[in-house]
């Protein structure tokens, strides 16, 4: 699997590319902005690119925008947006259409070494990855009358890592359940929720992130 | 008698004041005396029926013109008492009446008379260049009227002590045919020169009169030009034993003649200028506001391009009505200016057509009976200045805060949360490295946790200090995670076309923060609304809640550091909050 990286902190970046190479991922670009990364991706080297949303020269969108024209020339190539801030704004954007292969967390999340390198696969594999902060800010916003109110505490669980993108054999491992349990979760919620039962993981994701944020 | 008539105006006119009644009847009786004299002089006079002819119509013009001439010089010097012209006009007539002496079959009065026989064309013109303020401009007039008085008088007296001009001549020394030619010669040629001279002066200075001279004055010009040129044609036709038309010399004497006249409209005209001022003093009691103060004036003195700078000292510079910074210079090119003071302190500057310092006494009452309004208008234009200058420096003081903010919450993005993250990065992998050791691993794993709180702290005091993802991507995405994170369902509506500018972006993001914020604390509300559009030119900032209303607007700095955000950017907030019916917090701020 090959990974191109854009972050314009030297002392991140090869942070990064060393985890990441000692995990067995192939690091095949360390880029220090954005338009070096568009060159690595346009040339087919790339199967993921993890993108720092603030890169020069301004360190506003540079990085969303490489994001965003890497999902929208080259949907095969996974992207897997970091950010010191997560925002639910940007969240949308990047999700505008489908949440295949595409991930978007807060850097902190790279300490957590199984969880990040777990995060760049499943976005690499056409997965998603969405910010546990993210689906927590959807989870507690307030609504008038709000069917979340019916979710038992491990139903809530359970949704909340389907919103961030994990398969069920994730949750199943996370929460340390048999599959089984899990898809009986999952069916119930969508129960509850009234949406209709989807196919792929990602299309999971697409579909409770528009029920939550309506 | 006439001598010391002329010695009592002079002396009156010294004093600059009016002249009293006495010597208003003594000017009157003396020029009917003078007037009576010249035309029985003239009627029994041999040399006039001889040279002239009609020595009826001649006695009734030197009598009209010496009486016309003192009486049009008595109402000038009443009604302008610190104008000079009028003495100047006064001694015109009684010039004209001595010179008709010359008419005397009495030795000593035919000598004076004779000795002043070409004084008249000269003091005309002197009284023609001397329009309207009685003074002579510009060393070159000076110069060639002091060199026409002194050519008129002194070839007289030699032609007198050269020339036969019969037995009362008492100054008759020797004859010399020659010398008394070219002494007339000479004396004649230079008042023609200088009468030509006269008229280009006039020409010029017509050339340059202003707008708001009057149209009395150019047709006073060209009445003058005419005089001067006849006369000039006269001497020269006499000199060069060209044609003696009679025609011409009768015409300059009408134009002479009713000169007087026509100064007495341009004296009118001013008498109308001066009830204007009466006008100035009316609309001066109701108050006028500094704008039209200005109009006021410009009114009052006609010239419609006036404009008034007043001084604030504090400043050191010249402010228009509006307390806008002026230079004089560039106000006052090719125009002039006219300072007005008051209580000894400067306040205002006039600037006007230059024209109008030809008529110093009407400009010094107009700025005299304005002083208390202008004085008024000066505090205005100092206190809109002051406005102005507030309102830049707080839009200074936001500006510099705000950058500050985003100075400190790129350092810690780039600095402190950077290598936290990198250090987070690091303990990882150190505790992969120690998973042999148990203790050493979950050692490892607490400290990486640590960093996982601080970051998380300081996440928020960054966002805090500077909602970063408002300068990167925009007050939509600010205001959705904002609205996201609130206490009650938000449903929120923005509707921009592209980018705002910075400042109004964040101008527009405390807008929604803060009320929001109140909303949480205050409002019990189930609900509320943000909308954020783009109409006229302005951004509309809307929230309304459904709450209990009634909302303290001064309590807290809160609403007040808002208002001055939105203030200082020219827009307007306005909170309407009534008891139980919900509060509803506006804020429009002009893009441009």
């Amino acid at each position: 699997m090959r990974v191109a990286i854009a972050e314009d902190s030297v002392l991140l970046r090869e942070g990064v590319a060393r985890l990441l190479g000692e995990a067995g991922l192939d690091v095949v670009a360390q880029c220090g902005n954005a338009d070096d990364l568009l060159v690595e991706v346009r040339n087919d080297r790339v199967d993921v690119a993890i993108v720092d949303i603030r890169l020069p020269p301004t360190h506003n969108d540079e990085g969303l925008r490489a994001a965003l024209e890497i999902r929208a020339d080259h949907p095969a190539v996974g992207v897997l947006v970091l950010s010191q801030y997560v925002e639910l704004g940007l969240a949308m954007k990047l999700l505008a259409n489908s949440a295949e292969g595409v991930g978007y967390l807060l850097k902190d999340r790279i300490g957590d070494l199984d969880e990040f390198v777990g995060a760049v696969q499943r976005v690499a594999a056409g997965g998603s990855a969405l910010d546990p902060i993210i689906v927590s800010t959807l989870l507690s916003r307030q609504r008038s009358e709000d069917p979340l109110d019916e979710l038992t505490p491990r139903e809530r669980e359970v949704l909340t890592l389907m919103a961030e993108g994990r398969s069920n054999q994730g949750i199943a491992d996370k929460l340390v359940i048999t599959l089984r349990a899990v898809e009986k979760y999952v069916s119930t919620i969508f129960g509850k929720l009234g949406l209709p039962s989807t196919g792929s993981d990602s299309r999971r994701v697409l579909a409770v992130l528009l029920y939550l944020r309506s | 008698m006439a001598a010391s008539g002329l010695a009592s105006i002079a002396d009156a006119g010294a004093a600059r004041g009016p002249p009293t009644v006495p010597i208003r009847w003594a000017l009157v009786l003396l020029g009917l005396a003078a007037a009576a004299t010249s035309f029985t002089l003239a009627l029994l006079s041999e040399d006039v029926s001889a040279t002239l002819g009609e020595p009826l119509l001649i006695a009734g013009l030197t009598a009209w013109v010496t009486l016309s001439y003192v009486v049009c010089g008595l109402v000038a010097w009443w009604r302008r008492p610190a104008n000079r012209f009028g003495p100047l006009l006064i001694v015109a007539g009684f010039v004209n009446f001595l010179s008709t002496l010359s008419w005397s079959s009495r030795d000593v009065l035919h000598t004076l008379g004779q000795a002043l026989d070409l004084l008249p064309p000269v003091i005309f013109l002197h009284v023609f260049l001397a329009f309207p303020d009685g003074r002579l401009k510009g060393r070159f007039v000076r110069s060639f009227i002091a060199a026409a008085y002194v050519v008129a008088i002194a070839l007289e007296l030699v032609r007198m002590s050269a020339g036969d001009y019969g037995p009362h001549n008492l100054l008759h020394l020797y004859s010399n045919a020659r010398v008394e030619d070219v002494a007339w010669k000479v004396q004649l040629l230079t008042v023609s020169a200088c009468c030509l001279a006269g008229v280009a002066v006039l020409g010029v200075r017509g050339r340059r009169a202003g707008r708001p001279l009057r149209r009395s004055v150019a047709l006073l010009v060209d009445a003058f030009g005419l005089a001067l040129m006849l006369i000039a044609f006269l001497f020269i036709s006499a000199v060069f034993g060209g044609p003696a038309v009679a025609q011409i010399r009768w015409a300059a004497f009408i134009a002479l003649a009713l000169a007087p006249t026509v100064f007495l409209i341009g004296l009118l005209q001013a008498r109308l200028a001066r009830s204007a001022l009466g006008e100035l003093f009316l609309e001066l009691r109701l108050d006028l506001s500094p704008s039209d103060l200005r109009d006021a004036l410009a009114r009052t003195l006609r010239d419609p391009s006036l404009e008034l700078a007043y001084w604030l000292p504090e400043y050191k510079t010249y402010a228009d009505v509006d307390g806008r910074a002026l230079t004089l210079r560039e106000l006052a090119q090719g125009r002039a200016t006219t300072l007005i003071d008051r209580n000894g302190k400067h306040v205002a500057a006039l600037v006007h057509d230059p024209s109008l310092q030809d008529e110093p006494e009407l400009l010094d009452a107009a700025t005299a009976a304005a002083g208390i309004a202008v004085e008024n208008g000066r505090l205005q234009a100092e206190l809109k200045a002051r406005l102005v200058e507030l309102r830049g420096s707080r839009a200074r003081v936001i500006d510099a805060g705000q950058k500050e903010r985003q100075r400190l919450e790129r350092n810690l993005h780039d600095g402190a949360q950077q290598r936290l993250i990198a250090l987070s990065l690091e303990l990882s992998l150190l505790a992969q490295r120690v998973a042999a050791d148990p203790d050493a691993r979950k050692r490892v794993i607490q400290a990486r946790e640590e960093i996982a709180i601080s970051l998380e702290e300081l996440r928020d005091v960054a966002r805090g200090i500077h909602p970063a993802v408002l300068s990167g991507h925009g007050l939509e995405v600010a205001l959705e995670s904002m609205a996201a994170r609130a206490p009650v369902p938000v449903r929120l509506l923005v509707d921009l076309d592209g980018r705002l500018h910075e400042r109004l972006e964040v101008a527009a993001y405390y807008v929604v923060s803060e009320s929001l914020a109140n909303i949480a604390k205050h409002a019990r509300a189930s609900s509320a609304s943000v909308n954020v559009t783009r109409s006229n030119g302005q951004v509309l900032v809307e929230i309304v809640d459904d709450g209990i209303g009634g909302a303290d607007t001064e309590a807290g700095s809160g609403l007040r550091g808002l208002a001055d955000r939105v203030e200082s950017l020219g827009g307007r907030l306005r909170v309407w909050t009534p008891q139980g019916g919900g509060t509803r917090v506006k804020a429009e701020i002009p893009c441009g």
